[in-house]
């Protein structure tokens, strides 16, 4: 019995030992990996403001979301001589892993911490009050309550634009008169990306039909199923869709091998980064366009707004007025299309269309 | 579930051999399948593309079920699945940019085997509890694939510190004139006839070889465990190790071997996951197969035909919910029928209470369908679940799991 009960003690050691070093806060451990020996905060010292970057499940190297921050500190820590601290969200982990993390950050002297990811907007709301000298942002985030916190900047962005521009792009490269979307998880959101983009495939096209997909109601883990982002959007495609845009993380790289099946003439778009620069090169030419959602730039605007001495707080929409969203023109393919959605672009900068954020 | 046993032997045997004949029971279904898609005129419920999509999402299940199956037969309880299938994916993902995907395949078995092997170590050699072990080797299995993940394939082209794209897959296999007749006569959308067909036309399409082989491997595991003395000997360990033993078995080397081929199965699952459903490896992508494999597995009575019945029920309503939401609704009336021939057979081997039962959930699912157009959004996820719940709680209503499942056996306890 006391072998029995040692072995367990050492496999339970020795798997929490493992699962950290998959995982979690960057400081600890695994220095000399080598992804790890490109981060910009093992190797900033200089004497600007310390930058806390709280990523959201998937962490840096998903090729999107959070690497879009990365970006945006990157920069900061180039501009600004900013040192910055890292930690990353695991998968189903608890509110209060949240918070631990988010107070280390101020405890080891961050003045200002970025939240990636609308889930960190709670534990946000709970630690932002004791740390009133520290300045938060959430990326995507809201206030959960009624109290207004001082210190806390909710940086969204205008995801329905984007995505409008994309729909225009979808319907009129469209030979079927059916298009696609496939959502990670049925969210508020998620629903802004679907609502913009079939009002501006509609705009474009009023005929047109759009099927909408979406891989989970409510478990976030329909941002990492790759099997179901595809069996989703080859459903699409076998209703006849040739355009299927997705905003769906890291589950759209399954959206892409499903246009690849689906053949030549089908497309599929991309998401919150440029898609086309990170896809394979099966998947390259069948990527239209990608709906580029600018998390560095929100990311670096917080930081040069605490370097200057004016911390942004309470809300702020990056739209395609600030450049925060907008579409990618990597794919040649796009070219013909631009001219038309440059002039929806206009006309929704002017307000001359207002886009709705609700299918 | 109350079973009462008062028919009579004969007409027992009747109903016995009717409802054990696997081929009326599957032309039934289709039967039943095909007159919904008519009455609902939901052609997705059998077109080509869904059972497609059904067997490519059966497939990972099915091997992580099987994984469960050999290892609970040797009377080890193996919840680390999960994190020997998460092994798997990386291993498909390393071989296969190396070496190519059959190589990848065997790479996915091996770590899944590696997996297996620490379960087998710590619950067989050292005797610790299933479970404490098993969920171990999720985490164990979850940090590691992270790890190399993010020490390796960074580098490699197409790669990043979360995920490998572009994978070669396993080939494909289309059979040219069968395929486009079967096609031909499903775009026709006849009763029975065209959902036959949409059956052929997925099983001659583009079918990868990988699935064939994942099916192909129940078969193998079927006759193995149950048709050779070595198969008896496993099964032996797991329902009477003590007993065995008497009888010069090496309990422990069959422990051994049932855990290893467990893990690898899994393992395999996984490189399904990675070579075929889609084509790379990224962190979190089993998304919680492994338990659903495991699951069928119980519900399927421990048994490899009840497990393929689970695994398919999940993997089809799962696929069907994915591509159409809609199509959900007419499930429903598949689901009431389906209950009500429960219930008819039932009263027929005059099991009184258990017919009514069920007759009533299903005249209460039946009105459900009839009173409403569309099933809401927050249900739809929970379809595969509720379905294969009651696809396998009606099929097998007394579960029997092995004997000594679960239970640490130490060598010489036989006395």
């Amino acid at each position: 019995m006391r072998r029995l009960t040692k072995l367990s003690a050492v496999a339970a050691v020795a798997a929490l030992t493992l699962a950290g070093c998959g995982g979690s806060d960057s400081e600890g451990g695994g220095g000399d990996k080598p992804a790890a020996s490109d981060d910009v905060c093992k190797t900033a010292d200089g004497d600007g403001p310390k930058i806390g970057l709280a990523y959201d499940v998937g962490g840096r190297g998903d090729q999107s979301f959070n690497d879009s921050a990365y970006a945006g500190l990157e920069k900061a820590v180039d501009e600004f001589d900013a040192t910055c601290i890292e930690g990353e969200a695991t998968d189903g982990e608890a509110e209060s892993a949240r918070e631990d993390r988010l107070r280390n950050m101020a405890e080891n002297d961050a003045t200002a911490i970025v939240g990636v990811g609308f889930a960190y907007s709670e534990s946000v709301n709970a630690v932002a009050p004791d740390f009133p000298e520290v300045n938060f942002a959430v990326i995507d985030g809201f206030d959960p309550d009624e109290e207004a916190n001082d210190n806390v900047a909710y940086l969204g962005f205008a995801e329905e634009q984007g995505s409008f521009l994309v729909g225009v792009a979808a319907a009129t490269k469209s030979q079927t008169g059916t298009i696609g979307f496939v959502g990670g998880v049925n969210n508020e959101l998620i629903q802004k990306f679907e609502a913009g983009y079939a009002a501006g495939a509609k705009a474009a096209k009023p005929d047109i039909k759009v099927e909408v997909a979406y891989i989970q109601e409510s478990d976030l883990k329909g941002f990492g199923d790759p099997a179901g982002g595809k069996a989703a959007a080859a459903g699409e495609f076998d209703k006849g869709a040739d355009v299927v845009y997705h905003a769906a993380g890291g589950s759209g790289s399954g959206v892409f091998d499903a246009a690849v099946e689906a053949g030549e003439g089908n497309f599929a778009i991309g998401v919150d980064s440029d898609q086309y620069l990170t896809a394979t090169a099966a998947q390259k030419p069948f990527i239209l366009t990608s709906m580029l959602k600018r998390v560095d730039t929100a990311t670096f605007d917080f930081a040069k707004s605490i370097d200057e001495g004016k911390p942004l707080v309470s809300y702020k929409v990056y739209d395609l007025k600030a450049d925060g969203v907008g579409y990618s023109t990597a794919n040649s393919v796009i070219e013909e299309l631009t001219a038309d959605i440059d002039g929806y672009k206009d006309k929704i900068i002017s307000g001359e269309i207002e886009v709705p954020t609700k299918p | 579930m109350s079973t009462t046993t008062t028919t009579t032997p004969r007409k027992r045997g009747v109903v016995e051999r009717l409802s054990k004949s696997w081929l009326y029971i599957g032309l039934i279904g289709i039967g039943l399948v095909s007159f919904v898609r008519i009455v609902t005129d939901t052609d997705d419920l059998t077109a080509a593309g869904t059972i497609r999509a059904a067997i490519i999402a059966t497939c990972p299940i099915l091997a992580a079920a099987l994984g469960g199956l050999w290892a609970e037969r040797a009377g080890v309880v193996n919840i680390g699945l999960e994190g020997q299938m998460i092994l798997g994916t990386w291993g498909a993902a390393f071989f296969t940019y190396h070496y190519g995907p059959w190589v990848g395949i065997a790479g996915a078995a091996l770590l899944g085997l590696v997996g297996g092997l620490l379960h087998a170590v710590a619950t067989v050699t050292f005797g610790v509890d299933h479970i404490v072990s098993g969920v171990a080797i999720n985490l164990i299995g979850a940090g590691t694939a992270t790890y190399l993940a993010e020490a390796i394939f960074p580098e490699y082209e197409g790669g990043g510190p979360r995920q490998l794209n572009g994978l070669e897959a396993p080939t494909q296999i289309t059979i040219p004139g069968v395929s486009d007749l079967a096609n031909t006569i499903a775009d026709k959308h006849w009763f029975f006839v065209s959902d036959i067909a949409s059956f052929i036309q997925a099983l001659t399409t583009n079918i990868s070889t990988l699935s064939l082989l994942v099916f192909a491997l129940v078969v193998v595991s079927a006759v193995v465990l149950w048709r050779t003395s070595f198969g008896l000997r496993l099964r032996s360990c797991g329902e009477n190790p003590q007993a065995a033993e008497t009888l010069g078995v090496n309990v422990y080397f069959y422990k051994y071997v049932a855990v290893l081929i467990s893990g690898a199965l899994a393992g395999i699952g996984g490189g399904f996951l990675a070579l075929v459903a889609s084509s790379g490896f990224s962190t979190g992508q089993t998304g919680g197969r492994g338990y659903i494999g495991l699951a069928a597995m119980i519900f399927g009575n421990w048994r490899p035909g009840g497990l393929l019945a689970g695994a398919l029920t999940f993997g089809y309503t799962d696929s069907l919910r994915l591509r159409d939401t809609q199509s959900v609704h007419s499930l429903l009336l598949l689901v009431a029928l389906g209950l009500l021939a429960f219930a008819a057979l039932r009263a027929y081997r005059r099991q009184v209470r258990g017919a009514v039962a069920v007759t009533i959930a299903g005249l209460a699912v039946l009105a459900w369908f009839l009173s409403t157009d569309s099933v809401p959004r927050e249900f739809t996820v929970m379809t595969p679940y509720v379905t294969t719940l009651f696809v396998l709680a009606l099929g097998a209503q007394r579960l029997r799991m092995p004997a000594a499942d679960g239970e640490t056996y130490r060598k010489g306890s036989a006395g």
